[in-house]
């Protein structure tokens, strides 16, 4: 008996001491630190290239652009406080801010906008965005100039609505200016030395990522509006945990573990609600899901049963059995959130059981099976296909579902190899490029599921037109067309959905759904 | 001793060479691109050219098996696609976690599963064998990831005993690292003694009905000392077998276990890079497992002797 003794006290002990351990204030001292996860690493510090949305979204703390999206998508200024558009819409003078600092101190100039600029243009940078400034892009840029240490000069070689947009895409890195220090003598990547309100601190990779407060940041005087606005670094320190299983992630936040959740999937809403500790920040997004057809496939290529399917589809009722009445129902290839959305843009497909039954009679279709194609990556995806396949069914209709990994998905929808699919898009900010997403010729563009050469003259007018009413019209027509061709069945844009810790202050989602920390505190 | 241990190794280049082969053909044949991973719904053709050139996806396959050979013959396996990091350092800097994990976890299930087997063959028939055989068929029944989550919760969030998320090296801080490990372990131990208790408790009742055993007893022997002397020892051999099986199995990772705890293993490292279709660091994965696997093996064969000297290594 005595021999137990030692292994019961060590036992008491251990958890004892797990017990201490696991009661540990948050802040260590005076440093508040915020705890938030990331479902998978960043893949590189260098913004624009080597990226994923992670990494967009971590990276949108530590560098900024000339110009920035807002919350409604319109575009706002960031390092640049102005900017004026030459007649003939080629040049842009950006009027830079005064007195910014980069994280190692040194004030901006126009000189490192120049240098920044030069860089992303290089092709060696493999910068995400370089061929939206090539001949077959939206514009190529001629010259970039500096008449003075506060004025840019970008001269581009025709007019386009999407220059300002394009460089504050957040996939393109913002078009960040940094400071050369950034690189290597050898032109070699580093670490980022930007100008955002928080600096690189430690990533450990599979683990976490550190950002540090940074101090010598000076906030614009408007206030937080998608990433642009005023950004005060409001807690010392924010760390992005690697944690990919969301039922660890969800088990982190209610354990206070985790200050910050985003990216919570539909199911763990029900289990978040009722906790008193934990509230819910939801936000509509500007991704789209919906069904693509093939309309090259030999069945599918008949519009009549491509609209028999749309029409036997309740769409609000699939998107409240989805997204637990955190989306709308629409059917436009425009989200909801954008400015652009209209009258024209609500009138979409309503269930009309007869009349699908009707135009199957017609197209001669036999109950032959029809394959679409989803994943389990994204649960609402496959919850939108199982319900697509049992209204379709009531009118007939045999689609057989195939569930892929994510991967394999993409590479069929690359290649436009799929009968059907069940998909969704991430979000873009600028309406042109929501339409540019689904349009164009499926010849040397497989992937595009809308092969109507008339809306792709439309689209890209749109691209060449700033003014906003001549923009609306041509948005508004190339929607009827669409919703005439039924090359797709647009359900749903998504919703941001994160759990916060009680104690945690200022949090907003916005439509694109990416977490921003900057005026986020712990109280 | 040196001559077969020659041999052993000798024998597993071939081996190697061959899952090699199927490594490399078998990754290819998954469906899906990284580049178009990498570059998302947003694919430009010509960025996606470009991108596949510089990763030398372009070449023809032979060519790129040939490449990828010649830098393995020079123990360079390649650099990751998705974060080009050089894929041997980082799979060792994942393996020590999950190494760790395993080696403990398997360690103390064999420890408590050795003994539970020997009562319960001891015990043969009775009460205390049929829970002692019940306890282990549950165990080994108990899906790993359930289990992990059961405890999280329990200890994590109910208790708030232990940390529920994170993981601290070793290095850093032991008493930390070691809150971070005991859930982890403490899964995997569970599941693993299900496992070891039912081999442990079938070779003690073999080794129990030999002659020897008879004699000793008629002899006046003690039944704790032939138990401890005469069963254990020659009971063992065969558990030792399944405990190598066990650790080469569990050592190429523990991906779930690593995926619940948030853990930055060997496992999780290779699922990660399934999905993203890192084909580097798949090929390096796999063939690192079965590296482990060929070599712990081996360490089995050659530690046989010491439990039962019957078996002679030459």
């Amino acid at each position: 008996m005595n021999a137990r003794r030692p292994s019961c006290v060590m036992m008491a002990g251990l958890i004892a001491l797990a017990a201490m351990l696991a009661a540990a204030p948050v802040r260590a001292g005076a440093e508040t630190l915020l705890r938030t996860r990331l479902n998978a690493d960043i893949r590189s510090t260098d913004p624009g290239t080597n990226r994923d949305a992670n990494t967009d979204g971590v990276m949108a703390h530590l560098v900024e652009g000339l110009v920035a999206f807002r919350d409604d998508t319109s575009i706002g200024p960031m390092l640049a406080d102005s900017w004026d558009v030459s007649n003939d819409g080629k040049t842009y003078t950006f009027h830079l801010r005064q007195g910014v600092k980069f994280h190692n101190g040194a004030v901006m100039t126009s000189a490192d906008v120049v240098w920044s600029l030069k860089r992303w243009l290089d092709p060696a940078t493999q910068w995400r965005c370089l061929s939206e400034f090539s001949a077959s892009g939206i514009a190529q840029i001629e010259k970039i100039e500096a008449p003075d240490t506060q004025t840019v000069a970008i001269t581009l070689d025709r007019a386009t609505a999407l220059f300002l947009p394009t460089l504050a895409r957040p996939d393109c890195g913002q078009a960040a200016i940094i400071h050369h220090d950034s690189v290597g003598p050898d032109g070699k990547w580093i670490a980022p030395v930007g100008t955002g309100p928080f600096k690189l601190g430690d990533w450990k990779r599979g683990q976490y990522v550190d950002l540090v407060r940074f101090d010598g940041y000076v906030a614009r005087s408007e206030p937080r509006s998608g990433n642009a606005g005023a950004k005060t670094a409001d807690v010392d320190r924010v760390r992005f945990n690697i944690i990919p299983d969301s039922s660890a992630a969800k088990a982190g936040l209610l354990s206070g573990a985790l200050d910050v959740v985003s990216n919570l999937s539909i199911p763990d809403l029900e289990d978040l609600k009722g906790r008193p500790d934990v509230q819910l920040s939801i936000t509509p997004a500007l991704g789209l899901t919906g069904i693509l057809f093939q309309t090259r496939d030999p069945l599918l290529k008949d519009l009549r049963i491509r609209r028999a399917i749309a029409l036997s589809l309740d769409t609000p009722e699939i998107v409240d059995a989805v997204m637990e009445g955190t989306a709308r129902a629409n059917n436009s290839a425009l989200p909801i959130g954008s400015p652009f959305y209209g009258e024209a843009e609500a009138h979409g497909y309503t269930q009309n059981v007869a009349e699908a039954k009707k135009l199957l009679v017609q197209a001669g279709y036999h109950g032959q099976p029809i394959k679409m194609i989803a994943n389990k990556r994204y649960s609402y995806v496959f919850d939108s296909a199982v319900l697509v396949q049992a209204m379709a069914q009531s009118v007939g209709i045999n689609i057989e579902i195939e569930v892929l990994d994510w991967a394999a998905q993409l590479d069929r929808y690359n290649r436009g190899d799929y009968q059907s699919m069940a998909f969704t898009y991430s979000a873009r900010l600028d309406p042109s490029l929501s339409f540019e997403m689904l349009t164009g010729p499926k010849a040397t563009q497989p992937r595009k599921v809308w092969d109507n050469p008339e809306a792709q003259v439309m689209m890209q007018q749109s691209m060449m037109i700033d003014d906003k009413a001549k923009r609306q019209e041509l948005f508004d027509e190339m929607h009827r067309r669409f919703i005439d061709d039924v090359p797709m069945v647009v359900l749903f844009n998504g919703s941001e959905i994160a759990g916060l810790r009680k104690n945690v202050k200022g949090y907003a989602g916005w439509l694109f759904a990416q977490p921003r920390f900057w005026g986020v505190s712990i109280r | 001793m040196l001559g077969y241990l020659t041999r052993r190794l000798a024998m597993t280049i071939p081996t190697l060479f061959l899952v090699a082969i199927a490594v490399f053909t078998l990754v290819r044949l998954i469906p899906g691109d990284p580049v178009q991973v990498m570059l998302g719904d947003n694919t430009d053709a010509a960025q996606a050219a470009q991108l596949r050139a510089q990763l030398g996806l372009d070449q023809p396959v032979p060519l790129q098996f040939l490449y990828w050979l010649g830098h393995l013959a020079t123990g360079d396996l390649g650099h990751s696609i998705t974060n080009n990091l050089p894929v041997l350092p980082l799979i060792l800097e994942r393996f020590q976690v999950s190494a760790v994990i395993v080696l403990v976890a398997v360690g103390l299930a064999a420890c408590i599963a050795v003994v539970a087997g020997l009562i319960a063959a001891w015990k043969q028939n009775s009460a205390l064998d049929l829970a002692i055989v019940g306890g282990a068929t549950l165990l080994l029944s108990i899906p790993s990831f359930w289990l992990g989550l059961l405890l999280l919760l329990l200890f994590g969030l109910k208790l708030k005993w232990l940390p529920v998320i994170g993981y601290v090296p070793f290095s850093e801080n032991f008493w930390q690292a070691a809150m971070f490990m005991l859930l982890p372990i403490a899964t995997l131990t569970i599941v693993e003694i299900g496992v070891l208790t039912r081999m442990a408790r079938a070779a003690s009742i073999e080794v129990l009905r030999l002659e020897y055993v008879t004699h000793a007893r008629a002899k006046g022997v003690p039944e704790w000392l032939v138990l401890g002397r005469h069963v254990l020892p020659n009971a063992f051999a065969p558990t030792w077998t399944l405990i190598g099986l066990v650790l080469g199995h569990l050592l190429g990772g523990i991906a779930v276990i690593e995926t619940v705890f948030t853990l930055p293993g060997l496992g999780r490292l290779l699922v990660d890079s399934i999905f993203a279709r890192d084909y580097p660091v798949v090929q390096g994965c796999l063939l690192f497992t079965a590296v482990i696997y060929v070599v712990v093996n081996l360490i089995v064969d050659l530690c046989y002797p010491l439990f039962d000297p019957r078996v002679a290594v030459a």
